[in-house]
């Protein structure tokens, strides 16, 4: 079963893997301490000591706190919201939906029409990263981007308990 | 060792890789010897004249003492893949339809997948496109269009060529190549923009070759033909300096025949010749061409060629004596328009690496392999993963003392180490088992490639003889055509050195094509039919012109070639044409019109079904083949005397045990080499040659012919 080192990992976390080694591991069964490996990394990397339980997103974590809450949590450290909450709704969102707010990322008339589609952005309103952006109709709901069964995943699929509060 | 022996060296086929160099050397007895040498990149005519050196020790003789006495010598090589893969080419500027500067760096969608296994095809995470050949920044566009019969909607504007060409010479290009749309239907365009830069050159005193496109290959589909002619200027050009340095070095060395080079149509070819990115690929055609002149011995008209190398399986039809050939493949991931060879692969070798899913607990094989790294069993090779070789060494189909005729020391506890850990342990079977399990998975999926390879061309395995050939294939004859009811099943003797014999034995010919748009509706009057037919007649003449003048640069005049015309045609608004050798020789009259329909038709319903036949749809005349063909030196097919049923008792090496469906029985080791024509031999039974293994199973034997070539039946 293919193996690889934390390196190779972290590369493919950073997005700079050599393609014909990410085309490898695409090709290949997964490995099985994937997960492990790459949630050691994400912990070592973030400046706070909650475990994280599963990545949410980019630079979003779904970690335990002491008192056994899940929460999604941004790299700053700055907390939204419990993890059955959609965090979106506790964001910073910018919309565009005038013409001269798409131009400002599109050249003219290669944007959407703002009437039938508008782009939503949305950021940590602790340090400001983009956390997601969403090309929709005016009037689509905020939805949440997926809704992870954790208890399941650690149970039915890693085959081990959950982390709990020591 | 024999004393004083006189060789008579015949054929010298050479197979230049990346890391050695293998020469055959074939004597009137079809006997070969096989020499290694490291391969000398920089001057490939070094490390071949090693590999020779080496091959004529084992007949104690020399170089200088048999190079006089060959009567011919062919080369393949990968450098010039190599070059391509590596994107190590020419610097290759190129000219193009102004306003269409983009679509060779767009290429075509199924180049980003090209050469993927069937599960990543459809895993589009995995696909990419490969950078071009020619950056954009190295690409012109030039104003001019032609529409697809061949109008010219716009008029070259012959003033923007010089720019362009300037442009390109400044940016230090060491090749330009030229392709307009719809060229193939009107070619003065473009010869026009070659005469043009050619002229710019002369006066700026920097000249560099000029390729169009339609000098080349005057076909349809620009990516196709854009590529082969931009590979033509970035890898196979610059490949003439080897191989006349090679052809200089045999000839220092008394040799008397000119080298030619195996080409991707099945044929060999001079150095010199105009097209040399046919060369390309040469590797597994050699044994489908090998195959087609064994049959053509024995009279056997219908082959289904089978080859199991150490990475995979590769299937091919001889249909009626005559490959069948694909106009527009792909190498090196990139379409082409090139004939080449059909042939189907699969990744399915003796090397294959054996998996269990994770997910469904279920065996797995390849698509990936060990190659020429073994297995487990092989410690130098450095792998971990068990392959197939480990599940034959676990068996005892193979001898782990007499791998590659001993040059390489397997270590079956190794082998059965790593299949227990796994393969055998997380499936809860016993080793043996586990490795039985293999071999009969491999099996039934290479049965069922080659089963569904021949129903899906129309025809039935029991129209065709099994011929089964490479290193591996051998060791599963039996179990891949179990049931399969071919007319007969063929081993030759010589089956691991086949592919270096069919390039020994190619004929030396040349191919050309030409791509043409010719439509007669039902019911037309004769004129237009005669019409048609001048066309293609005018086709064919340019063709032969193009293949007589290749033949001249040998030396062989007009009269020792001989041609052979084909032509493609369809129902008129179907997909599919299909390449037909024409029954008359010039077409002349009415009459010859209804000739090439019936040869259509009769094609047609061989093919398909004659319900199928729509006469009323009319006819298309999509493209002009020429073939040219002259005679030259070939190996001997061996001929011996025949002698009883009995095997002589000195070829008999003694008994191993083997495990053969949940037992394990005493099987009979035969030396393949002392065997005579004329014996049997039942099951279950294992002949070993020092580069094959030839399994005879429960419910098989075999007989040796007069022409050492082995039959397999089932009983």
């Amino acid at each position: 079963m293919a193996q690889y080192d934390r390196k190779t990992i972290e590369e493919l976390i950073d997005g700079t893997i050599d393609f014909y080694k990410l085309k490898e591991m695409l090709s290949n069964f997964k490995d099985t301490d994937r997960f492990d490996k790459y949630i050691s990394i994400l912990q070592e990397r973030v400046p706070w000591d909650d475990p994280i339980l599963l990545p949410a997103g980019l630079h979003l974590y779904i970690v335990l706190k002491p008192d056994g809450k899940r929460v999604v949590k941004c790299d700053c450290g700055h907390e939204f919201c419990e993890a059955s909450d959609n965090w979106k709704l506790h964001a910073l969102i910018h919309v565009r939906d005038t013409e001269e707010k798409m131009v400002e990322l599109y050249p003219k008339l290669l944007a959407p029409d703002p009437e039938w589609q508008v782009i939503r952005e949305y950021y940590c309103p602790n340090c400001a990263s983009q956390l997601e952006v969403e090309a929709v109709t005016p009037w689509y709901p905020i939805l949440k981007d997926f809704e992870p069964d954790i208890d399941a995943f650690y149970n039915e699929w890693l085959k081990r308990p959950i982390p709990q509060v020591k | 060792m024999e004393a004083v022996t006189t060789r008579n060296a015949q054929i010298l086929a050479i197979d230049a890789g990346g890391t050695m160099t293998d020469t055959f050397i074939i004597d009137d007895n079809g006997e070969f010897v096989v020499g290694k040498a490291q391969s000398t990149p920089e001057d490939e005519s070094i490390g071949l004249l090693n590999s020779a050196r080496d091959a004529l020790t084992y007949w104690n003789t020399t170089v200088e003492e048999e190079f006089p006495k060959l009567l011919a010598g062919v080369y393949s090589g990968t450098a010039m893949l190599n070059r391509l893969v590596s994107r190590k080419g020419r610097r290759v500027g190129l000219i193009v339809n102004k306003g269409m500067e983009d679509f060779h760096r767009m290429g075509r969608a199924i180049q980003a997948y090209l050469g993927y296994s069937y599960s990543d095809r459809l895993h589009l995470n995995t696909h990419r496109y490969d950078p071009p050949l020619v950056p954009r920044e190295l690409t012109r566009g030039v104003t001019e269009r032609v529409d697809l019969f061949g109008n010219v909607v716009i008029p070259l504007y012959e003033h923007e060529v010089e720019p362009a060409v300037l442009d390109l010479l400044e940016q230090d290009v060491e090749a330009i190549v030229i392709s307009l749309l719809h060229s193939y239907k009107y070619p003065q365009h473009e010869r026009k923009i070659r005469d043009i830069a050619k002229e710019v050159m002369k006066k700026v005193g920097k000249e560099v070759p000029v390729f169009a496109s339609v000098d080349y290959y005057p076909v349809r589909k620009e990516s196709h033909r854009t590529n082969t002619t931009i590979i033509e200027a970035y890898a196979a050009d610059p490949s003439r300096e080897t191989l006349s340095k090679i052809d200089n070095m045999l000839r220092n060395h008394g040799a008397k025949f000119d080298l030619r080079v195996m080409a991707s149509h099945g044929g060999t070819i001079s150095t010199r010749a105009n097209e040399l990115a046919r060369t390309l690929v040469s590797g597994p055609i050699g044994g489908v061409v090998g195959a087609k002149y064994l049959g053509e011995q024995l009279g056997i008209r219908n082959i289904a060629c089978s080859d199991i190398g150490g990475t995979s399986f590769d299937m091919a039809l001889i249909t009626q004596g005559d490959l069948s050939i694909n106009t527009s493949p792909d190498m090196a991931r990139l379409v082409l328009s090139l004939p080449l060879v059909s042939m189907d692969t699969v990744g399915a070798g003796a090397g294959s690496f054996v998996r269990v899913d994770p997910n469904f607990k279920s065996l797995t094989l390849g698509p990936d392999s060990a190659g020429s790294r073994v297995g487990v069993c092989y410690p130098e090779g450095g792998i971990e993963t068990v392959t197939v070789t480990d599940c034959h060494v676990v068996l005892g189909l193979i001898n782990p003392d007499n791998f590659l005729g001993g040059e390489v020391k397997l270590y079956p506890e190794r082998a059965y180490e790593a299949l227990k850990k796994q393969v055998a342990d997380p499936l809860g079977l016993s080793v043996e088992d586990a490795a039985y399990g293999v071999i009969d998975l491999l099996e039934s999926q290479l049965r069922n490639y080659l089963e569904s390879m021949i129903l899906g061309k129309g025809y039935s395995p029991s129209q065709y003889v099994c011929f089964s050939y490479g290193g591996g294939g051998p060791l599963h004859t039996a179990g891949y055509t179990k049931g399969l009811g071919f007319e007969d099943v063929l081993v030759p003797a010589w089956a691991a050195g086949f592919s270096a014999f069919g390039c020994g034995a190619a004929d030396f010919e040349y191919r050309y094509d030409k791509t043409l748009d010719i439509n007669v509706n039902n019911g037309d009057e004769d004129s237009s039919k005669l019409k048609a037919g001048k066309e293609l007649q005018d086709a064919w003449d340019e063709l032969i012109e193009k293949v007589a003048a290749e033949f001249e640069k040998n030396n062989f005049k007009r009269q020792d070639v001989s041609f052979r015309l084909y032509f493609r045609m369809q129902y008129q608004g179907q997909l599919n044409d299909l390449e037909i050798e024409s029954p008359i020789q010039k077409f002349k009259d009415i009459n010859d019109w209804e000739e090439l329909v019936k040869a259509f038709e009769e094609t047609y319903a061989r093919i398909y079904a004659k319900a199928a036949k729509s006469p009323e749809l009319g006819y298309s005349i999509t493209g002009a083949i020429v073939r040219g063909i002259v005679e030259v030196a070939k190996p001997k097919i061996p001929e011996e005397p025949l002698s009883g049923e009995t095997p002589p008792s000195e070829a008999f090496l003694g008994q191993r045990d083997v495990y053969w469906k949940g037992e394990w029985i005493k099987a009979n080791i035969w030396e393949m080499e002392k065997l005579k024509p004329g014996n049997k031999i039942g099951a279950f039974s294992i002949l070993e040659s020092p580069a094959t293994t030839f399994v005879i199973p429960p419910g098989f034997e075999t007989y040796l012919d007069e022409h050492r070539i082995f039959h397999l039946k089932e009983l």
